[in-house]
Formats: C-alpha cells, sequence, structure tokens
C-alpha cells in the first residue's frame, strides 16, 4: 500500500507544473468559499447583533392594551410583576429589559421626521454601548429626562447637534397630541436600516409623552445565553404566563408594529399579551439575509462547477497520460480496484494540500480584512446594519468546506482513474498520448 | 527435460486466432495456432517481424484474449476466469519481459524490481531487500538500484524488467525480444541467468527473439510464419532451416 502512496506522491512531485496549477486552482476555490462564508456569517453576525439590539429581544413579552374594542396601545400594563414570572420561568436568560414603544414625529426648527420611539433605560442595556458607535455627546447623557438619541442621518436632516432641543409629538390614545421637549444627548453612527425609523429616549420621557403609569412599559426584551434556546423559551413563556392568569394572544410571527389592524379588528378590551421572536419582529428584513445566503449560495456553485471542469480536464489528461503505466502495472499483477486507489489517492492529496493553502490563504485574508476595519459603502451598510466590513470564519464551516472540495475533486478523479483502470493490460500499454 | 515433457503442459494454445480492428479494417494477427509448453521448457519463438510473436505471448501473458480458440495456463483455460482471476495469474504465476520495458518512471530501479512482490505480499522487507539486491547483482544493475530508469540507458532499463519479471521466482517467464536492446555480451549475460533458473528452478522461458545465438540456448524453437505455426524444430535444426531460408530469399 505504502508505495501506492509513494507512486501517488513522486507523480505529483514529477508533474510539478500540473500539481501546482491544480493545487492552485484548489486553493484558490477553498480561500474563495472561506472567505465568502466569512464575509456572509460576519455580515449577518452584525446584521443580527445590531438588529436585536436595537429593535428586538431574542424573545419578547410584548403585547396590547385596548381601552375599547378599536383602539389598541402596544404595551404591557404592570410589567413588573410579568417581569419577575419571567425571569423565574427562563433559567437561559442573559438578560432582560423593559422598552418603551412609540411612533412620532420629531420637530427641530428646520425638519421634521416620522420615527420609532424606542423608551430605554440605558443603564440596563449592556448590549446598546456594543452595538452604537456614538459620534459625538454621550450615552450617559440618556440617564437624565427628556433627552433623545439620535443617528447621524436623521441629526443631519433635522439639521440638530448635541445639546440641541427637539420637540417630539405623539397622538395618544385619547385622540390628542401630545408633545415633549428633548434635548439630543447624543448621535450615533448609523447602523443601517435600524437607524432610519428609530429614536430612543428615556422610558420615563416616552412614558410621560404618552402619559402612561411607571408599571406600563412597551415590552420585555429577552436576550439569551444561547440564541438556539429561541424557540424552547418562548414555547415556555407561552405556557408559564397563560398558566399564570395572562390572557395571551395567538402567535402572530410579525413585527408589532404590523398587527395593529388585525388587533383592532378584534372585540376584546384589556391587556393582551404577544410572545414573539427576534425573527418575527425582523420578518421584514430577514429577506435581505435569505438574499444575500441565497447569492453567496449561487456564486459558490458557479465558481464550483467551473473550478470543478477545469480540475475534472486537468486530472483526466494527467491519468490519460499515464494509460501506459497503468496498463504495465496491470500487466504485472496490480488489480483493478488498486490502481483505482492510487489515483484516487493522488487526487485526495491534492484536494487536501490544495484546501489546506486555500483555508489558510482565507483565514488570513478574512481576519485582515476583519482587523482593517474596512469601510463599506452606503447602500451595503443599510442592509448589514454596520458600516464596517466584518468577517467571522467559522472553524466547522471551513473544515467543512475543506473536506466538501477534496471529496469533488477525488470524486471527479473516480471517472477517469475507473476507466483507465478497465482497460485491457495491452490496450493500455499501448496507449498514445 | 524428457521427464518435464511428461507432465501435463503449462501453457496449452488450441486452434487461436487473433484479429486485431482498426476502425473498419480487421487485422488477422493470429490464424489458428496450436502450441504446447510443458514445465521446464525453454522454448524460443522465432518467425520475421510482423508473424505474430508479440501477439502470442501477449495471450500466454493474459495481458489480451485470444479471438477464438483456448488459451491455457497453469492448467486453466483463461476464457474461463474473471480478470481479477486473471491479475492473480499474472502475479503469482507469470513474469513478463515487455519489448519496451514499460518501468515505473516515477519509481527507482530497486522500487521497480521490488513492487511485485509488493504486490504479492509474501514476503517481509528484510526478505524482498535481499531479493531484489541479488537479482539486480544479477543483471549488474547493484550500483543503480537508486537511479530512476530515465537515467538509464535502453539495455540498462531492459536488464531492470527482466529482474521484475524475474523477482517472484514465476514459474512461467515470457519474455519478449529481451536482447533486442542488449549489446551481445550482456544478451548472453541475460540468457544465461535465463538459462540457469531453468535448471535450477525449472522455470519456463518462452521468449521471441530474432537471434538465432539466442535461439541455440532453447530445448525448442516453434515459428510462425504470418500468423501460423510453421513448426517445432530443434535449435539445430531452426538454424539450418534460418539459413536455407536466408539463402532462399
Ligand atoms: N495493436 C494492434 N493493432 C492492430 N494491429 C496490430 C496490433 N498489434 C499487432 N498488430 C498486427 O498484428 C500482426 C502481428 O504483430 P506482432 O504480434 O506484433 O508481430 P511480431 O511481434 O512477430 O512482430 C502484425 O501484422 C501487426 O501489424
Ligand atoms: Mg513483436
Amino acid at each position: 500500500m505504502f508505495q501506492l502512496f509513494l507512486i501517488a506522491f513522486r507523480n505529483l512531485g514529477t508533474h510539478r507544473r500540473r500539481t501546482v496549477l491544480l493545487g492552485g486552482a484548489i486553493a484558490g476555490v477553498t480561500a474563495l468559499l472561506v472567505i465568502l462564508m466569512g464575509l456572509s456569517t460576519g455580515m449577518k453576525e452584525t446584521m443580527l447583533r445590531s438588529a436585536t439590539t436595537l429593535a428586538t429581544g431574542h424573545v419578547n413579552v410584548g403585547g396590547f392594551y385596548k381601552v375599547t374594542a378599536g383602539q389598541a396601545a402596544p404595551v404591557v400594563t404592570a410589567y413588573p410583576k410579568i417581569l419577575e414570572q419571567v425571569r423565574k420561568a427562563v433559567p437561559e436568560l442573559d438578560y432582560a429589559v423593559q422598552r418603551g414603544r412609540g411612533w412620532a414625529k420629531i420637530v427641530s426648527e428646520s425638519g421634521s421626521l416620522q420615527v420609532g420611539v424606542g423608551g430605554i433605560d440605558v443603564k440596563d442595556e449592556p448590549g446598546f454601548r456594543q452595538v452604537l458607535q456614538i459620534q459625538e455627546g454621550n450615552l450617559d447623557g440618556l440617564n437624565e429626562q427628556s433627552t433623545v438619541l439620535l443617528f447621524e442621518k436623521q441629526a443631519k436632516r433635522l439639521q440638530v447637534k448635541v445639546g440641541d432641543t427637539v420637540t417630539i409629538s405623539a397622538p395618544t390614545m385619547r385622540g390628542t397630541n401630545n408633545t415633549v421637549d428633548v434635548r439630543v444627548a447624543a448621535i450615533a453612527t448609523d447602523v443601517g436600516m435600524m437607524s432610519d425609523f428609530n429614536v430612543f429616549v428615556p422610558s420615563g420621557t416616552l412614558r410621560s409623552l404618552y402619559q402612561l403609569r411607571d408599571d406600563t412599559t412597551g415590552a420585555l426584551y429577552l436576550y439569551l445565553k444561547d440564541v438556539n434556546q429561541v424557540p424552547h423559551v418562548q414555547a415556555r413563556l407561552r405556557t408559564v404566563l397563560a398558566d399564570a392568569g395572562h390572557q395571551l394572544m395567538d402567535n402572530d410571527p410579525r413585527a408589532f408594529w404590523m398587527k395593529f389592524e388585525v388587533v383592532n379588528r378584534e372585540a376584546w378590551t384589556g391587556q393582551k399579551l404577544d410572545i414573539t421572536n427576534w425573527e418575527d419582529e425582523l420578518s421584514f428584513i430577514t429577506w435581505t439575509l435569505t438574499a444575500l445566503n441565497g447569492l453567496t449560495g449561487i456564486l459558490i456553485f458557479v465558481l464550483l462547477v467551473i473550478i470543478g471542469v477545469g480540475i475534472m480536464n486537468t486530472l483526466w489528461i494527467a491519468i490519460r497520460e499515464r494509460t501506459r503505466e497503468i496498463g504495465t502495472l496491470r500487466a504485472i499483477g496490480m488489480q483493478r480496484t488498486r490502481v483505482v486507489v492510487m489515483f484516487l489517492f493522488e487526487a485526495m492529496t491534492l484536494g487536501a494540500l490544495g484546501t489546506l493553502a486555500g483555508a489558510l490563504i482565507g483565514l488570513a485574508v478574512c481576519l485582515g480584512v476583519d482587523s482593517a476595519h474596512v469601510g463599506v459603502p452606503e447602500a451595503v451598510a443599510m442592509f448589514i446594519m454596520s458600516d464596517r466590513l466584518h468577517l467571522v470564519v467559522n472553524a466547522g464551516s471551513v473544515v467543512g468546506a475543506m473536506v466538501f472540495i477534496t471529496t469533488c475533486t477525488t470524486l471527479i478523479s473516480l471517472i477517469p482513474s475507473f476507466l483507465a483502470a478497465r482497460l485491457k493490460p495491452v490496450t493500455a500499454m499501448h496507449h498514445i498520448g | 527435460m524428457n521427464a518435464a515433457v511428461a507432465q501435463s503442459p503449462i501453457v496449452s494454445i488450441t486452434n487461436v486466432t487473433k484479429d486485431y480492428t482498426l476502425g473498419k479494417v480487421v487485422v488477422p494477427a493470429l490464424r489458428g495456432v496450436d502450441l504446447q509448453v510443458h514445465p521446464g521448457e525453454f522454448i524460443s519463438i522465432a518467425g520475421p517481424s510482423g508473424s505474430g510473436k508479440t501477439t502470442l505471448l501477449n495471450l500466454i501473458g493474459c495481458v489480451d484474449t485470444a479471438t477464438s480458440g483456448v488459451v491455457s495456463v497453469a492448467g486453466q483455460d483463461t476464457k474461463q476466469l474473471t480478470e481479477r482471476q486473471l491479475t492473480h495469474l499474472r502475479l503469482h504465476t507469470i513474469g513478463f519481459i515487455f519489448q519496451s520495458f514499460n518501468l515505473v518512471s516515477v519509481l527507482s530501479v530497486f522500487q521497480n524490481v521490488e513492487f511485485p512482490l509488493l504486490l504479492q505480499r509474501k514476503l517481509d522487507k528484510n526478505q524482498r531487500r535481499e531479493r531484489v539486491n541479488q537479482l539486480l547483482e544479477q543483471v549488474g544493475l547493484a550500483h543503480h538500484a537508486k537511479h530512476r530508469p530515465n537515467e538509464l540507458s535502453g539495455g540498462q532499463r531492459q536488464r531492470v524488467a527482466v529482474a521484475r519479471a524475474l523477482v517472484t521466482r514465476p514459474q512461467l517467464v515470457l519474455a519478449d525480444e529481451p536482447t533486442a536492446n542488449l549489446d551481445s555480451v550482456t544478451g548472453q549475460h541475460i540468457i544465461d541467468l535465463m538459462k540457469e533458473l531453468n535448471q535450477k528452478e525449472g522455470t519456463t522461458f518462452i521468449f521471441s527473439t530474432h537471434d538465432a545465438k539466442v535461439m541455440s540456448h532453447a530445448n525448442a524453437v516453434v515459428r510462425l510464419a504470418d500468423g501460423k505455426f510453421l513448426d517445432r524444430l530443434s535449435p539445430s535444426e531452426a538454424k539450418r532451416a534460418m539459413a536455407a531460408g536466408a539463402e532462399g530469399h
């Protein structure tokens, strides 16, 4: 057996040009695959981290309160007790926050914007500090009431700076407009789509805008230690909260602001809770992820096909060139299966070395680009919710790519090896090529 | 020698034909050949170029199949054997010295000669080394063990091919013009080596040749002409017949 490997190795060494060419092609595809995967994973990660921090928890306990059948407010009343019940029921919890949710108009001297207003207790929101890059001012400024956090583009539209005052004007359940004057405490770098339609104020400010009680909030955002636990937690919360006597809405996998119409049409009044997860709340943007995945997939597939054909061709030629040798080995008494094994081993060695080199190159590029903090065009930033290119290399998928490409190379070489091994020894020995 | 003839033949060829098809043209290379070779014989196959010597050896060596007729080797009808069994037969029973060397270019001389032993898996490393070195010594290539075939002359390559064919100590050795590429001294040496093996171990040799000097070592000379069995002569008869034939032209 050793001699088979020796022949395979020596052959790779003897046809150095071809080996380098083929190995290089394999390495190239692997590197590209690793980079594309790194890009895709990184973008996904950035996108989800930004989005989940700013617009949703991993699991949310939200809901609607209706004074009359047709007037729904996206609030949870008496939330401290619910929070307590949730904490008890969810040991997977990393941290939980309450968020006010509103929809209002921000008016400055030179412009106005219609935005979602989030009410936050900034000191309880560790994720915020990681996700947001403050350009001007300070996040801690939001500890004071009557302040607001704007994003870069919004500040530009409104032509305001930190310290300026803007007015937030919101319709209440009673049909009147309430207003509150807030001081711009911080301006953050845009994080894609999220920053187009969100501003943040202290929860107290949001409550006073809507004239809500202290124990009322928009939703409880639960952040789990492991995102994969979301379905379990969601299911458990449904039973636990229902058992505790709360009214639950039927599961509806959409963002809360898309549900008003349905809720208003229903006859009930009072409080109902709605348990959603981050995918529900972000359903209107996750298509970008799907598109990204699809695009990466297509790109990789096309590349693989092109390179696969190239590799097949070269291997084919390589094996044809050695048909005489195969004939000799067969004539001496080498079984067909061993001939095939010999060539497969050769292809596998080539594949393994090529993919290893490619993976290392890909890794280096990923790490390099990631640490270089390469900026991205605004159009891309919009989708990935970050102005920086972030690449994440997943060891499992790199190994997966290596195994996959090596397997492909080996399988491709199976055909010509098999054909060569099948020839009559004398035919093979007299083969010219 | 006479005792050997009494045994059942190691090679038995009955009414064998072989056609090659080149596109639409059918070239008959053998047209009904009969031949019996008994264990321990040292047979020379003679005949002008194109008379079918190589074709016949290929059939006996189980690297090609006859168009019709029966080729039996070591008592087995080769038509009845699977490809696996044929390969096994080639490995364990037959040693083949091809006309065009057919060495593995990426392996050293030593590794080329050792290769059949590795396929056989009968000997351990030390036994193999001993066997290979001994043979390389006998063919005068002890100092070239580490060379690659492309670093050798034609004659040297031929000797590697001889060593490779003999290394497994096969019952039957087929040689297609084994001395054609050798100078007369080396050629003589190779023939002596084959003869020695023939006498010591009873190895059966069938070789094709043009060379009357080489033929003189044979028990019998089988003459082919135009794909047909012509006659089976003693070396001295053959010499005379060939001389007569040469005069006749
Ligand atoms: N692979 C082949 N394809 C077609 N014809 C062949 C082939 N090999 C041999 N022949 C023909 O078969 C005949 C016998 O050839 P061969 O056995 O090589 O003769 P020898 O070895 O005595 O010179 C010749 O006419 C030759 O042209
Ligand atoms: Mg010939």
